[in-house]
């Protein structure tokens, strides 16, 4: 019987019920969606890293690594497995802007890949395997031949398999592309043979070339290149290519590099898989999500929780006289309180499942191949994880909304059962402070009537205010973070960058030689190289920018005029030294270690980096190769050339930031929608308990003469000082959200906190709108109160 | 001079298929400055009468002409200025509004009746001078019912309007409350209608209507009505 009481009581107060379930599911679903979504990175790349045996360290050297390295490298105790790696961007022949990253991986126990599609791995192979994703993007299919060029020399091979590599999770080409572009970029791996022969084929393109320099006439050359083209000559060409080595190990960085260093003789740069890009985006991804689901849908939550105290606060103070009724009736009050608790437990139970399905779908629609993370992320399974912390919220929710229903209820039954049969008596009136100062007299009745309204019930108007300045902090921190980024990518397309196009040159080009093309094609260039700084990797970006086309910037995006007496540390490493200090450091693959000056602090917008001119890099006596020229000429202007291995038009590098911006775009509309939801939910609930609170004040000022209007408005008139009270508390403390959002996500970007106008214009608007509209809906019910019921009964 | 005219008023409820006449085929008049009293037991249909001409209700069928106007047909906003121009209410639960003091609660009229008595000349006649700044809540259950007298007051209306009110006093209060009732609205000239079913208020009206099952049973015209101290409460 009193279960079937339980369902009308939830009919007769549906506003409240439906009100509360919303909140909890909507509470939950965010706060479980966007938990689930790092959670799922991590499992589902951690996953993906696994079965593609993702490299723990990579070891760089310029000179290469000779297969007698490679057995030292992988005798040290705490190598797990070891391979010779190679990784080079090549274009492909006969297509226009698209280029692929090959990689060989010599004995296929690191850095390995799933075949999606086709052939199976096999180190004797002539094809390609191509990533699944650019094959689709390009129309390519298997059976497809493929030619790609390589300083000269032309690698041809028909797809025999289409894969996923653990190692090109996220496939970007250059450090400054956010996004992978398919449609431009790919990667392929070939057998550790196939790579051979190329070798091969160019070693004897070069000795042929050489012998013909030097005059040795065409019937000698065969004989001659023969003679030349030994096995020896060919392992030790192979052995440059061969520049990487990847391994599997449990050892620490340091441990590491010192166990090569005395292994090989020589220092080696060891790249852990936490500078690596696969690796460190998904982290970032991760620690994004878990810093968001930190904040935003644990607000989310807490107004739940609150705005249920309040709800079941005043259902209970209504069902006191029901609840006398019961106990006259003989019920006792353990029963009762049962009843009254089931209340509670089923708004739980309901709005946690329902917050569950919400959450998946939260989850799904940011991390699924389809969703926001499918642009991002290349990876076989999308599945989704719910971190094992959250069971217990769960539980504790719903113990939680159990517990304040029967704390609700208990304060009812306390006394006999006359005590609760008598109709509950609101709190006396006090005068507010407010009241002490002269102008108090001269204020409009409405206002008087509102303000002493608020103060008398202070919970309510506390738990509306919450509601507001989260709705706001909410609107602000998603739209904020849109400014940020499209501020960021601003700064980026128009502070630093000047240039038409980016030529990026082979790694160790000639200084001399890459001079010279500078030369011809103008503009600045930049040299980025790892240093080891306090044992940290960072980069070392030595820079050439007399004709503003490549920005060095300071704090406030202002281009620094570099001076060639000390370093810039990035914002970031601000708190490494002061301006005046001196730091130390050593290039990767050098004993040499330099001192320099700080002389001021640079924004450095992706890497962590020490930036530097070339004349104080020269004044130090570094070693340094050019990595990038930015040039204005056009892509097609400019001619290949054995240094050059990729050109990037602007424009086009701007493009791949668009669907980084999309991504952002759809978590902003989650989170706006979730804001007007939440703004919605809350306010109508608070203002339905108002409403019916004043019934009775409301139905006396209509006798007495009063127009709907004017009663309307002074309804409304509340909603709207709460909205401005909770916008003024809410703007700055979602900028603060927001900044503090800024700050844990420093590790990844350097964003500089921006917010547009449009976004305080469409916080505050949608805010206030929001809760003119609720105040509009609440108001309607006035033209339906009935002045005579309302009159009977006493207060 | 008549102020109030019935004429074939009927009220007729309905709920769901269920159909309640409150109120079938009312005929009266009333004259201005009398003091009227509808008398009834419960369910007669006397406080539909006296909400039909508050102009808190609206009749199904026939018309209601207040101070020459025909209050049956009016909208929403016209009743809104009729309650607030021509009639004063005082409840049996006295209906202040509890977050405003009793200078609040009566200077509230003052807002929207068009000719408003000074709120503090009011609440002086009803002796509460004192409590100018207290909330109801502060006050008994008589002062609060003296507060809504000089509300009501307040308006200047054309007629005062009571549902018994003295409903929830004891009967010391009760008849000091009605002492005050009677000699205000004769000071100041009001009609007075008081819906009660307490049998001893009708001996000190000018005119008594006797209402059952929505249909006047007889009205009195009393030449010489007994004073509040004569009568037996």
């Amino acid at each position: 019987m009193l279960i079937r009481k339980l369902f009308r009581t939830a009919w007769s107060y549906k506003a409240q019920f439906i009100s509360m379930v919303i909140m909890i599911t909507l509470g939950m679903g965010m706060f479980l969606g966007f938990n689930m979504e790092w959670k799922s990175i991590e499992v589902d790349t951690g996953k993906f890293f696994e079965d593609t045996n993702y490299a723990d360290y990579r070891l760089y050297s310029e000179k290469g690594f000779t297969t007698d390295d490679l057995d030292k490298i992988s005798d040290i105790d705490g190598v797990d497995a070891a391979t010779r790696y190679l990784s080079v961007n090549l274009d492909i022949k006969g297509e226009k802007n698209k280029s692929l990253a090959l990689d060989v991986s010599e004995n296929y126990t690191v850095s390995t890949f799933i075949v999606t599609d086709g052939e199976e791995y096999d180190k004797n192979g002539d094809g390609f395997w191509l990533s699944d994703k650019f094959a689709a993007a390009n129309d390519y299919e298997l059976g497809d031949t493929l030619t790609l060029e390589f300083q000269g020399t032309e690698i041809t091979g028909k797809i025999v398999g289409l894969i996923k590599a653990g190692e090109h999770m996220i496939c970007v080409a250059d450090k400054n592309q956010m996004m992978p572009d398919y449609s431009t970029y790919g990667y392929a791996y070939i057998s550790p043979k196939k790579l051979r022969e190329t070798v091969k084929t160019k070693l004897r393109d070069n000795i042929i070339a050489e012998l013909e320099k030097s005059g040795v006439p065409k019937e000698m050359l065969d004989e001659s290149v023969n003679t030349l083209m030994t096995d020896e000559t060919i392992n030790e060409a192979l052995d440059k290519v061969y520049a990487q080595v990847n391994l599997l190990s449990d050892l620490s960085k340091e441990t590491l590099e010192d166990s090569v260093k005395n292994a090989l003789g020589r220092t080696i740069m060891v790249t852990s898989k936490d500078d690596h890009v696969a690796y460190k985006e998904s982290n970032g991804e991760a620690e994004e999500g878990k810093t968001m689901g930190s904040v935003l849908p644990v607000l989310f939550l807490l107004i739940a929780i609150l705005t249920m105290v309040t709800t079941m606060h005043r259902i209970a103070t209504k069902e006191k006289t029901q609840i006398g009724t019961l106990k006259a009736l003989g019920f006792k009050n353990r029963r009762i309180l049962r009843h009254y608790t089931s209340y509670g437990l089923f708004i739980g139970l309901v709005g946690t499942a329902l917050g569950v399905a919400l959450g998946y779908a939260v989850c799904k629609a940011i991390m699924s191949e389809g969703g926001m993370m499918g642009t991002y992320f290349d990876m076989p399974d999308w599945g989704a994880a719910i971190p094992e912390f959250c069971y217990p919220v769960m539980a504790a929710t719903i113990i939680l909304l159990t517990l304040i229903s029967y704390l609700s209820v208990r304060s009812q039954l306390k006394g006999t059962a006359a005590d609760a049969l008598r109709p509950y008596t609101p709190k006396k009136m006090r005068k507010t402070l407010l009241e002490r100062f002269r102008f108090w007299d001269k204020l409009h009745f409405g206002t008087k009537w509102n303000i002493r309204d608020l103060s008398r019930h202070k919970s309510r108007s506390a738990m509306t205010l919450f509601g507001i300045i989260g709705c706001m902090v909410l609107m602000v921190g998603g739209l904020g973070m849109r400014d940020t980024l499209t501020g960021f990518l601003d700064l980026l397309d128009n502070d630093i960058s000047n240039y038409t196009t980016k030529v990026n040159l082979i790694d160790d080009a000639d200084l001399e030689k890459s001079k010279e093309l500078y030369k011809e094609l103008g503009g600045d260039w930049e040299s980025l190289t790892g240093i080891s700084l306090d044992g940290d990797t960072i980069a070392l970006d030595i820079v050439h920018n007399p004709n503003d086309l490549f920005n060095v910037i300071d704090e406030d995006n202002n281009r620094i005029e570099l001076s060639d007496e000390g370093v810039y540390l990035c914002l970031r490493l601000k708190d490494r030294a002061e301006v005046g200090d001196e730091i130390e450091f050593s290039p990767y693959g050098s004993k040499d270690t330099y001192t320099a000056k700080v002389i001021g602090y640079n924004r450095s917008i992706m890497t962590e980096s020490v930036t530097m001119t070339d004349a104080f890099a020269d004044k130090l006596g570094i070693d340094y190769s050019i990595s990038s020229i930015y040039t204005d000429k056009k892509t097609n202007e400019i001619a290949s050339n054995d240094l050059i291995s990729g050109k990037q038009d602007k424009a086009q590098l701007m493009d791949s930031f668009n669907s980084f911006v999309q991504i952002m775009d759809s978590m902003v509309i989650i989170l706006v929608i979730a804001a007007v939801i939440l703004g919605i939910v809350v306010l109508y609930n608070l203002g339905v308990m108002s409403y019916v609170e004043r019934s009775r004040e409301l139905a006396t000022l209509k006798v007495l003469g009063f127009r709907n209007r004017a009663i309307g408005k002074l309804l409304i008139s509340q909603n709207i000082w709460l909205t401005f009270i909770g916008v003024i508390i809410g703007l700055p403390a979602g900028v603060g959200v927001l900044y503090w959002l800024l700050t844990a996500l420093a590790g990844e970007y350097e964003m500089k906190l921006m917010l547009g106008p449009l976004t305080y214009c469409v916080s505050i608007l949608l805010t206030f709108g929001v809760s003119l509209l609720v105040g509009l809906m609440v108001a309607r019910k006035n033209k339906k109160i009935d002045m005579v019921e309302a009159l009977k009964c006493a207060e | 001079m008549s102020i109030v005219q019935f004429e074939k008023v009927t009220r007729v409820y309905t709920s769901g298929e269920h159909e309640l006449k409150a109120l079938d085929q009312v005929s009266f008049t009333l004259d201005e400055g009398k003091f009227v009293v509808i008398l009834g037991p419960s369910g007669a249909g006397k406080s539909t009468l006296l909400n039909l001409l508050g102009g808190l209700d609206s009749p199904t069928d026939g018309t209601i002409t207040v101070n020459g106007r025909d209050i049956s047909t009016l909208s929403d906003n016209e009743l809104a200025d009729y309650r607030a121009a021509t009639v004063g209410f005082v409840f049996q639960f006295y209906n202040l509004i509890p977050t405003l003091t009793v200078y609040e609660n009566v200077e509230l009229v003052s807002t929207i009746s068009p000719d408003a008595i000074d709120a503090k000349q009011m609440i002086a006649e009803v002796g509460l001078t004192d409590h100018l700044h207290n909330f109801p809540s502060e006050l008994s259950g008589g002062e609060q019912q003296r507060v809504s007298i000089a509300r009501a007051l307040a308006k200047n209306p054309k007629i005062l309007l009571c549902d018994e009110p003295t409903g929830a006093l004891d009967s010391d209060t009760g008849v000091m409350v009605l002492k005050l009732l009677l000699s205000m609205a004769k000071n100041y000239g009001k009609t007075i209608v008081i819906v009660t079913h307490n049998q001893s208020i009708a001996k000190m009206a000018d005119v008594v209507i006797r209402v059952k099952n929505g249909k006047i049973r007889s009205i009195a015209e009393q030449e010489n009505p007994m004073s509040a101290d004569e009568v037996e409460w």
